[in-house]
């Protein structure tokens, strides 16, 4: 695979190229841990520079971000520094296989280039890059960094490194879950120094700095006495606003976690939890009744009482014409309604209910219904994906994370077999992220397995929008929709009729990472596909308010709503068509038949943009389930 | 009652987690079903000072002011790192890995929050 360089890759026509730019990002340190599995990996690679002539614009491109891209060492400077306490944590900000390969070939040199001396851990070179690290250093101004930045990333991958060969044994080998007493097995010796070294490293000269921290190693004393240094520093960094790292703080907090861990009998714990999973297996439950404390409580699917559907012959059928058409979501989800009430082991419709709720702005039933649809098949990928998405949104980061590694399991056995999913305990920030790296890896494991960058599995780019949308790693997820998009639009992948939820997901990526006149293009685009796209029309919404058209917000809110309350002409019409005789209360039977899963998000969100236009009048008369007729007056929908 | 305090202009917040709270009687049960905990915080404003509030879905339902009886976590972060944890433009993971949120007690719990932030921010959805 050569993503990189090379006359045949046009910006244009591989979407992958667009990755490249990710690899001028000075993410070494997080190199180190996507290659770097080996217990022995001493060193990490440099990244290649070696950019091919096609390549300029790109390069030049990210030459052009230099001033934001300053930044990035700075936060990875904080990132090195939780390193020595809390091991592989790093959320991944790379998406790119391509560098991935490069590190594996520039690997063997830099092995040969670096070498760290057997007694100290680190090379006074690299310290003496840490040091340049060091939040004394950071503020200094931002072109500073920049120009530092190619030697920093040779010191901060050499540091993540040895800190990751530190921790790779004692963290790699259970499941990802079991790392809270797996901390134990950290030599607290190793640790603490380092931690506390870093209080001394400011003072401290290139040269002398091996000295020193081979006292520190043998004396423990000594790096107790920086106590007061760093509580300092502590409290100097609380107080300032850009806090550049606050080690000490994180420090024990780790340790705090650790106490909080040491307390549950460690062996008990794996036996317990190895119990569960045995029983969820049996159940085949893995989180309605499965759950660890972690995971979300999923209630049982609310039904519309009067639901015409149930009168039809094949209500599937209906639900699945009226969703191809881009009618009604509220119709088609009573279509599927009516579908699983007549049949509740069919799973397709429950999926079909899911997917149609999630498009309808219903999030809570769409997790219902799919997490019943998992329940009858454990292995239903379509379900799967949905979740992800629907736990990303209501923030329950670590189940989503969980699914989709599920999911890549499911689809992609030869990346991660099923036996070695990550256990469903509760997690803390620090588990999360790992889980979080972990689970991009595997991703960008299966993305390598893509003939090309046009023929990859758009739901494996999916899956790695999410992953990045979730880490907040917003430009990448952007990379990843996009090429979703593309890969669809060449037809090379079977989701055409997904295309609107694509431009949906780009759009609120786009949203969510501050550029909102491109969030709304792109809603536009999903809008234009399927008018009926309740959701895609809430974000239009929500980013009218985000760029102070509050009148224009309020409009689309309403009329999302209004798609709620009442059923469009056609699907009046197709009501009047099933009910036979009855035309005359149609209507309002119609009306009624929406009461059960009211989308809070619509109605707390007009609340908020009315009361943002100061209009508290309006705000009070919006109550869960108002109808939105009542303002038709004020507002153009 | 008002619990915010003027010398901490994030914590209008808590009145609004409180009357959303206090509003639906679904909600309410609903989050004390999914957060299963007291969150306490202490936040602290430019000039020094702290104050305390603490989210109770635990047993009522509600917010107060103080640490709370027996909370399970408590929350230590800035006034204008929380004023951005409510709004969503600030993200509670990495408030904590770069030190700016500090954590004790059951540290595991601490993530239950984002799920009852998210409520009250407006983000688009993917």
């Amino acid at each position: 695979m050569s993503f990189m360089g090379g006359a045949e890759c046009s910006t244009a026509g591989n979407p992958l190229s667009q990755f490249t730019k990710h690899v001028g990002d000075d993410k070494s340190l997080q190199h180190d841990r996507l290659v770097n599995r080996g217990p022995n990996a001493a060193v990490g690679g440099f990244r290649s520079t070696n950019r091919g002539p096609g390549q300029d614009e790109m390069v030049n491109g990210f030459l052009n971000q230099t001033p934001e891209m300053a930044h990035m060492p700075l936060e990875q400077g904080h990132m090195l520094h939780l390193d020595p306490n809390q091991g592989v944590h790093m959320r991944a900000q790379n998406a790119s296989p391509v560098w991935a390969n490069d590190f594996h070939n520039a690997q063997a040199a830099m092995e040969a280039a670096f070498n760290a001396p057997p007694g100290t851990q680190f090379s006074a070179d690299e310290f003496s890059k840490f040091q340049q690290m060091h939040p004394a250093a950071a503020p200094a101004t931002a072109s500073q960094m920049s120009a530092q930045r190619p030697m920093m990333g040779g010191g901060m991958m050499g540091m993540g490194n040895m800190n990751y060969n530190m921790m790779q044994r004692p963290m790699y080998q259970p499941m990802v879950g079991m790392h809270g007493p797996q901390m134990h097995n950290i030599p607290q010796q190793q640790l603490q120094p380092e931690g506390k070294g870093k209080g001394k490293v400011v003072e401290l000269d290139q040269n002398k700095w091996e000295e020193h921290f081979a006292q520190l190693e043998i004396n423990g004393d000594e790096a107790r006495a920086m106590e007061p240094e760093l509580n300092k520093m502590d409290e100097a960094l609380l107080h300032s606003e850009t806090g550049a790292g606050d080690l000490e703080s994180i420090w024990r907090g780790i340790q705090a976690e650790r106490d909080a861990m040491k307390e549950l009998d460690e062996i008990d714990v794996q036996d317990d939890f190895a119990k569960f999973d045995s029983e969820n297996l049996e159940k085949e439950d893995w989180t309605l009744n499965g759950r660890l404390g972690a995971d979300p409580i999923v209630q049982e699917y609310l039904f519309e009482e009067d639901n015409f559907f149930r009168e039809t012959p094949n209500p599937f059928e209906e639900g699945i014409r009226i969703m191809n058409e881009g009618g009604n979501l509220s119709l088609a989800a009573l279509a599927f309604e009516a579908a699983v009430q007549k049949n509740p082991d069919h799973t397709e419709a429950w999926v079909y209910l899911g997917q149609a709720q999630a498009q309808n702005e219903k999030e809570e039933a769409a997790i219902r219904a799919l997490e019943r649809a998992m329940k009858l098949d454990p292995n239903n990928l379509s379900a799967m994906m949905g979740l992800a998405v629907s736990y990303t949104n209501e923030g329950y980061d670590s189940t989503a994370y969980r699914t989709l590694e599920r999911w890549l399991s499911t689809k992609y056995p030869s990346v991660i077999s099923p036996q070695n999913l990550s256990s469903a305990a509760d997690m803390g920030f620090t588990d999360r992220a790992q889980l979080h790296e972990r689970v991009t890896n595997l991703f960008l494991e299966a993305a390598r397995l893509a003939p090309d960058g046009d023929h990859m599995d758009p739901d494996v780019q999916v899956g790695l929008g999410v992953l990045f949308y979730g880490a907040e790693d917003y430009d990448k997820a952007v990379d990843c929709f996009q090429s979703a998009l593309h890969s669809t639009e060449l037809g090379t992948s079977n989701q055409r009729e997904q295309i609107h939820l694509l431009w949906n997901r780009l759009g609120a990526t786009l949203a969510n990472s501050g550029r909102s006149e491109e969030a709304i293009a792109a809603y536009e685009k999903a809008l234009a596909i399927h008018p009926n796209f309740v959701r895609a029309r809430y974000n239009l919404g929500v980013s009218c308010i985000n760029i102070g058209c509050h009148d224009e917000a309020a409009g689309h809110l309403l009329a999302a709503l209004d798609m709620h309350k009442s059923v469009e002409k056609s699907g009046r019409e197709k009501a009047r068509e099933l009910l036979g005789g009855n035309a005359g209360d149609s209507d309002s039977r119609i009306d009624n038949m929406m009461t059960q899963n009211r989308s809070t998000t619509l109605y707390d969100t007009l609340r908020r943009v009315f009361t943002q236009m100061g209009r508290r009048d309006l705000a009070e008369k919006v109550t869960t389930g108002v109808d939105p007729e009542i303002f038709r007056g004020e507002f153009d929908f | 009652m008002s619990l915010k305090n003027d010398k901490f202009p994030s914590s209008a917040a808590f009145d609004a987690i409180n009357s959303a709270l206090t509003g639906s009687e679904a909600d309410r049960k609903d989050a004390i079903k999914q957060g299963n905990a007291v969150f306490a915080f202490v936040l602290k404003n430019a000039a020094g000072e702290t104050d305390q509030w603490h989210i109770d879905l635990k047993n009522k339902g509600e917010v107060g002011k103080g640490l709370g009886d027996k909370p399970t976590v408590t929350l230590s972060l800035s006034d204008a790192d929380f004023a951005g944890l409510v709004a969503g433009t600030a993200n509670a993971q990495r408030l904590f890995m770069s030190g700016k949120l500090k954590v004790k007690g059951d540290v595991m719990k601490a993530t239950k929050l984002d799920p009852i932030l998210k409520k009250a921010q407006t983000k688009a959805k993917l």
